[in-house]
């Protein structure tokens, strides 16, 4: 069963020690885990699979390093880089998934989502969302020329090439309402995510059985990877997993 | 004030907190004392969560019962290990005979507020001898029988509830 699961790294040349930190749970985790699951925002910004902005190519080269030890490497777009493509698949070898997406592990069924689907209370970024995240907008976008379109994402995202860290905003926290309606749809008692940048589990009825909602935490001034195992899922500190 | 539920894998003593939650040990104990708990199953053993029985016959029937009580939960006792508590439907006040056995600490089902959502459960006792029973019931087969999911394969029978010490 084992499985890692990481997500809003917010990777940038701005935070070189996060970015080193990921490499080096890369490196241990290839061919030790089955499968390591990105559940979005591994990136600060990503302005198409041309992005070649520093680090992207030295993450897709980690990325790849991974892949080739054996180990599977599952992708999911957050809103962030939710422009993550085909392209970027294959050059790292992983797969993209779907928000949401149902896995099952060790005979358990795991819902993944990145989360801001989640925070319903969010009126404002739920209409962003609409309007950037569909296939059309993206498509449109997605013809603009490269050095214009990191110009405009990246500076969306306040950061100019190679400094700025990129503040961690504040963010919504989930609906609860939504949460028991999505995980009742899925038919699921355990759900992944991350975007509300709050790491913690949490436990509450649904439908009369125990459910478990697995926050993972950003990575901006913590980090953290919910290590899944025989014993079950167990959220936790990078170095705390790299002693293991 | 004691309690002791008899089982075939052993049993298990309830130690009741009657100053914490007066009427819902007031109301357990004239379950205990009728009768009533005698040939009543475990009927949902879930793993890491709750072993719950207390209403049903070996045959998956309801057992009758008095009327339902209202909700002590706010009495500040927590749903930790080893803590039992009365179960009931969302209505808040709905607890009658059936309880369960918290086998980790779930204190999601705690009070927090006076709305139908967060009114919790009514912890009120405690098992003070035979957790390691409640432990192979919480590990014990289960199944899906009469409607009712995560029930022993083999039935969990409580051959007697009686006060042991008042």
């Amino acid at each position: 069963m084992p499985a890692l699961f990481v997500s809003d790294l917010h990777l940038c040349s701005g935070r070189p020690g996060k970015l080193a930190l990921f490499i080096k749970l890369l490196q241990e985790a290839a061919g030790r885990q089955d499968a390591l699951y990105i559940l979005g925002d591994l990136f600060e910004a990503w302005a198409g699979d041309d992005d070649d902005t520093p680090p992207h190519p030295e993450i897709i080269s980690a990325l790849a390093d991974f892949t080739r030890a054996g180990s599977s490497l599952f992708i999911m777009r957050g809103n962030r880089d939710f422009l993550l493509g085909r392209n970027f698949a294959a050059k790292t070898g992983g797969k993209l998934i779907d928000d949401p997406t149902v896995v099952e592990l060790g005979g358990k069924k795991l819902l993944l989502m990145h989360g801001d689907t989640l925070c319903t209370g969010d009126i404002k970024y739920q209409i962003y969302r609409r309007i950037v995240n569909n296939r059309f907008t993206i498509n449109l976008f997605l013809t603009v020329p490269f050095v214009l379109r990191r110009r405009i994402w990246h500076g969306i995202r306040g950061m100019t090439r190679g400094t700025a860290p990129g503040k961690p905003p504040s963010i919504v926290d989930v609906h609860q309402a939504t949460v028991e309606k999505t995980m009742r749809k899925y038919r699921v008692h355990d759900l992944i995510h991350g975007h509300t940048h709050r790491q913690g589990v949490q436990e509450f009825l649904l439908d009369d059985q125990k459910a478990r909602r697995y926050v993972l935490g950003d990575w901006y001034e913590g980090d953290s990877v919910l290590v899944a195992s025989e014993n079950g899922l167990r959220l936790m500190g990078v170095q705390e997993y790299l002693k293991l | 004030m004691k309690v002791q539920l008899v089982t075939k894998l052993g049993g298990i003593t309830l130690e009741l907190d009657a100053k914490r939650a007066p009427r819902t040990v007031e109301n357990f104990v004239s379950y205990v004392r009728s009768g009533h708990y005698n040939g009543t199953i475990f009927h949902r053993v879930v793993e890491d969560f709750v072993i719950q029985g207390g209403g049903l016959d070996r045959n998956m029937k309801e057992k009758p019962t008095k009327p339902p009580i209202r909700n002590e939960a706010n009495n500040g006792l927590s749903n930790l290990w080893g803590t039992v508590a009365m179960a009931r439907t969302s209505d808040p006040h709905s607890a009658s005979a059936q309880f369960f056995i918290n086998t980790t600490d779930n204190a999601f089902l705690d009070f927090s507020a006076e709305t139908d959502d967060r009114w919790g459960y009514c912890v009120f006792g405690k098992v003070v001898d035979g957790m390691d029973v409640v432990e192979k019931i919480e590990d014990v087969k289960t199944t899906t029988r009469s409607g009712y999911q995560d029930v022993p394969e083999e039935i969990v029978l409580i051959e007697k509830a009686e006060v042991i010490e008042e």
